[in-house]
């Protein structure tokens, strides 16, 4: 090919960055030709996030990485916003359109921001819809300029997204009189139902065409085998491998992006658990061992879902045994993360049954009350906003859900309530044991101990949790997976544990089963239920090919 | 020149979260200690002031009847205004105009078509309740926004109150709602002062003494965690307007008794010292949260801050501009030291 003896648009050389002891990059060397698509693979914590944000600026990577561009040297680290003066351009997988504008203002939104005199200029509506029709048609997208842009579909939105990144590029290239460019898109097929897909690759494909070159960043392998000329392999900050893509299987990916060898070595080293935290968490399973079977069903119940069916999952069902805790993986867009807020009535769900013990719920009719009337716990990922109420006390916040049980005869036994919370603190080792401070000065772990403290004292039959250590701390990451289990062994109590942290997964679930688009297509247990085999089963069967095409078109 | 999708990347939220917080100390019991008893403070030492410089006309038994007895209307109205706005409904503009035509609908039934005064008052009170209502119909179960759904209901009840009233003052009430509300008098203090202080009581009880008024905390701070902990958000929020609306009627009915006479725009001009008295109260007792303690605290210190500059021969105007500056302190205060608690969690 011609771009063997031209400058490459984009190389990097020797890119390390360092997250206290955590080396995110480690000598990472990345080459993008002229008009060449890279694929860049890896899953999550592989460091494609960090190298992406070192080329836009937002990280200053360790020294002695360079950057050539159109084999100039720049110097880094880059300022924010100095990415888009040298040929680069970001999409991020959120696509950053302002939902409220028209497609038109959208599209012109980038040339308007900067301020000094030309902010001050008046805009001609009339030639601005002119260029903008004339830049769509360029990309042969038939979008219309005056819609709303949050009624496009999403495949349209994404479409925007791009053409909006290309025609910065194209300018630059006007500008600039340079011949290099770059379109990073970061993860842009998540969200996308798979008939879409195709159309978003058709624009890529123009984009390149027009001059750019695309470096492609997704866990999708079908996607990237479409549309890359060559793949980039990333694992633990490293590159592992970097192959053209039609020279390399699928199976062979998968194994060079979980690195099966590499991780069995690695499992061997040493868990780390705060020491002083140790007797303090053995006390604490003591505690609620004799405290705990009181009132819990001897038997435990079996749970069992149904035809649970909404915009991302198609008829699933599944059972959670007594006692049981069952691991839900997917990637993003895979629908997992949707399972836990439709359980409890959180997002509302097109049809299915909940069946808890002898009762059966319809899934779609479900409400919150209903859900913690039933006893159905819900820990969502963001702890923030749905999880904890940050302006409220620890001991508010703990006792929530059964304060209405210390209100008798018109007295609030407030005292009570916070010695109840006093004692969960306790239990559930949440530090500083402060029950009287505020939500929000405690660290991520603590919260999220605090809500799951929340939850757990009101004996929930069935415990949903989404992403519950994500932004915690290693201690008290194995506090949380004890108390889970424990709990869970005591009560007789079901648990769906939701996460894209598949080796958390295989830590603490008796069982996993693996979602694709919207299906069940694995289910792990034992032996087999380790973090490589369910990284390959959520990778590898993400958008079948072949056999899998008559599937696709029965839905 | 930076795009929008070219330099926004999502912060690296795990790593900050940790770093912020991972010895964080929740605030201390002293600091918040004179925080919340601040304002109580600068009442005293407001009654001082006036005390030294006036004596023989400030510490007397008649102005403090009349500082207590002539604000019972702004503070059974702040009771009203308290309800929406712990449960995060910043604002009920509306609620000056329900007080408005609860005063207005007794005056015209009670003098022009001699009604039962007992009547004219539940039929003013059962007036502003139906504002209360539309405000949920259209706050609450359409899902917009309070501001301008009440600003919108506060300017079409004021107009119907120019149309019952023929844009005139009507009075005057009967006598016997007078005596009953402003003349007669308890340890020297009109009876409404009683009136406002069992509403006040009844206020403070349902939202520090009882799950009701703690899952209200949890709507106003986070009604996204409310909703998930299986709170009915949208009841509770609804049962406020109405509430609201009803206690505005009640301050309506107080309004008409004080006065005798009702002027068509009686409530319009009493919202914002309501809203300003609210507002400063989050400052005490207990900082950073709407508390009805805290708001019985701030009319009290507005309505003695007002009553010594009126002692000291000042002209109206001055007292305009004490209410002005202490909306502004109210709004300003708990930011600076919501601020001052963030700096020390960043260094922390």
């Amino acid at each position: 090919m011609e771009q063997a003896s031209a400058p490459p648009a984009v190389e990097l050389r020797q890119i390390s960055k360092v997250f206290g002891s955590n080396r995110a990059l480690d000598r990472v060397d990345l080459r993008i030709g002229q008009g060449e698509v890279v694929g860049l693979l890896g899953q999550n914590g592989s460091g494609k996030s960090t190298l992406v944000k070192v080329l836009a600026g937002v990280y200053d990577p360790e020294p002695g990485g360079r950057l050539f561009v159109g084999g100039e040297e720049i110097p880094l680290p880059l300022a924010p916003g100095q990415a888009s003066e040298i040929g680069l351009s970001f999409v991020y997988q959120n696509l950053a359109l302002a939902a409220g504008l028209s497609v038109l203002e959208n599209l012109t939104l980038g040339q308007r921001i900067g301020g000094g005199a030309r902010a001050w200029a008046p805009i001609n509506w009339r030639r601005e819809h002119r260029s903008a029709a004339a830049v769509l048609d360029r990309y042969q997208v038939g979008l219309d300029l005056d819609r709303q842009t949050g009624d496009l579909a999403p495949v349209d939105q994404a479409r925007l997204a791009i053409v909006r990144a290309a025609e910065d590029l194209r300018r630059y290239r006007a500008r600039s009189g340079s011949e290099h460019s770059v379109l990073v898109l970061d993860e842009p097929t998540v969200f996308l139902p798979e008939e879409e897909v195709d159309r978003l690759f058709d624009l890529i494909r123009t984009v390149v065409a027009e001059g750019a070159a695309v470096l492609f960043i997704s866990h999708d392998l079908a996607a990237v085998r479409a549309i890359t000329d060559r793949v980039v392999v990333l694992r633990d900050g490293r590159v592992v491998a970097e192959e053209a893509t039609a020279d390399i299987h699928e199976h062979e990916l998968v194994d060079l992006i979980v690195g099966a060898q590499a991780r069995l070595a690695e499992s061997a080293a040493p868990e780390i658990a705060p020491v002083e935290d140790v007797r303090a968490v053995e006390e604490t399973l003591a505690a609620m061992e004799a405290a705990g079977t009181g009132g819990a069903p001897e038997q435990g119940e079996n749970v069992a879902v149904g035809h649970l069916t909404d915009e991302r999952l198609h008829d699933l069902s599944f059972e959670i045994g007594p006692g049981e805790i069952l691991g839900v993986a997917g990637l993003i867009g895979s629908g997992a993360e949707e399972l836990p807020y439709l359980l409890f009535g959180a997002r509302q769900a097109i049809g299915g049954t909940l069946r808890l013990g002898t009762e059966t719920l319809d899934v779609a009719g479900l409400t919150p009350q209903r859900s913690v009337r039933e006893r159905i716990a819900l820990v969502p990922a963001d702890r923030a906003v749905q999880g904890l109420s940050q302006g409220l006390t620890l001991w508010e916040n703990i006792v929530m859900l059964v304060e209405d049980e210390h209100y008798q005869r018109g007295i609030f036994r407030r005292g009570e309530l916070v010695e109840l919370a006093r004692e969960a603190i306790d239990r559930f080792l949440i530090r500083p044991p402060l029950p009287h401070a505020v939500a929000s000065t405690f660290s991520g772990g603590n919260q999220q101990k605090a809500l799951l403290a929340k939850w757990l004292i009101a004996r929930p039959r069935l415990l949903l949790l989404h992403e519950p250590t994500q932004g915690v701390d290693v201690g008290a990451r194995r506090d949380i997976y004890r108390f889970v289990k424990s709990a869970a062994a005591l009560h007789r109590m079901a648990v769906l544990w939701v996460t894209t942290e598949f080796g958390e997964l295989a830590e603490v679930c008796d069982r996993v089963i693996v979602l694709t688009q919207g299906r069940q297509t694995a289910t792990l247990t034992g032996e087999d239920l380790n973090e490589e085999a369910i990284s390959a089963a959520a990778l590898r069967q993400t958008r079948p090919a072949g056999p899998g095409q008559q599937e696709r078109d029965d839905s | 020149m930076s795009t929008p999708h070219g330099a926004a990347a999502p912060a690296e939220a795990d790593h900050q979260e940790e770093r912020a917080a991972r010895v964080a100390q929740p605030p201390t019991g002293r600091r918040l200690g004179i925080q919340r008893y601040a304002i109580l403070i600068v009442f005293a030492a407001l009654v001082a002031a006036f005390g030294a410089a006036i004596p023989s006309t400030f510490l007397t038994i008649g102005n403090l009847s009349n500082i207590l007895g002539g604000q019972a209307v702004l503070f059974i109205l702040v009771m009203a205004v308290l309800l929406p706005t712990v449960m995060g409904d910043f604002v009920d503009l509306s609620l000056g105009s329900s007080l408005g035509i609860s005063a207005m609908t007794l005056a015209v039934l009670n003098v022009q078509h001699h009604t039962n005064v007992v009547l004219a008052c539940l039929a003013g009170i059962g007036a502003a309740l139906v504002v209360g209502l539309v405000n949920v119909f259209f706050v609450v179960y359409f899902d917009n926004d309070p501001f301008i759904v009440t600003l919108g209901t506060m300017t079409i009840v004021q107009g119907i109150i120019y149309i019952i009233s023929g844009d005139n003052s009507v009075g005057i009430v009967s006598t016997n709602l007078s005596n009953w509300i402003f003349t007669n008098n308890f340890l020297s203090i009109p009876l409404e002062f009683y009136y406002g202080l069992a509403i006040f009581l009844v206020v403070w009880y349902v939202l520090s003494f009882t799950p009701v008024g703690q899952k209200a905390l949890v709507i106003g701070q986070s009604r996204e965690v409310a909703r998930l902990s299986g709170v009915r958000v949208n009841r509770q929020r609804s049962w406020a307007f109405i509430l609201a609306a009803g206690i505005a009627g009640i301050a309506g009915i107080a309004y008409a008794g004080t006065n005798g006479t009702v002027d068509p725009t009686a409530g319009s001009s009493l919202i914002l010292p309501a809203y300003a008295a609210v507002f400063l109260g989050v400052t005490a007792i207990k900082p950073g949260r709407i508390n009805p303690l805290g708001a019985l605290i701030a009319v009290y210190f507005l309505a003695t801050g007002t009553a010594g500059l009126e002692l000291l021969g000042t002209q109206a105007y001055i007292q305009q501009i004490f209410y002005g500056a202490a909306l502004v302190a109210a709004i300003t205060i708990p930011k600076a030291t919501r601020d001052r608690f963030f700096k020390r969690k960043r260094s922390a």
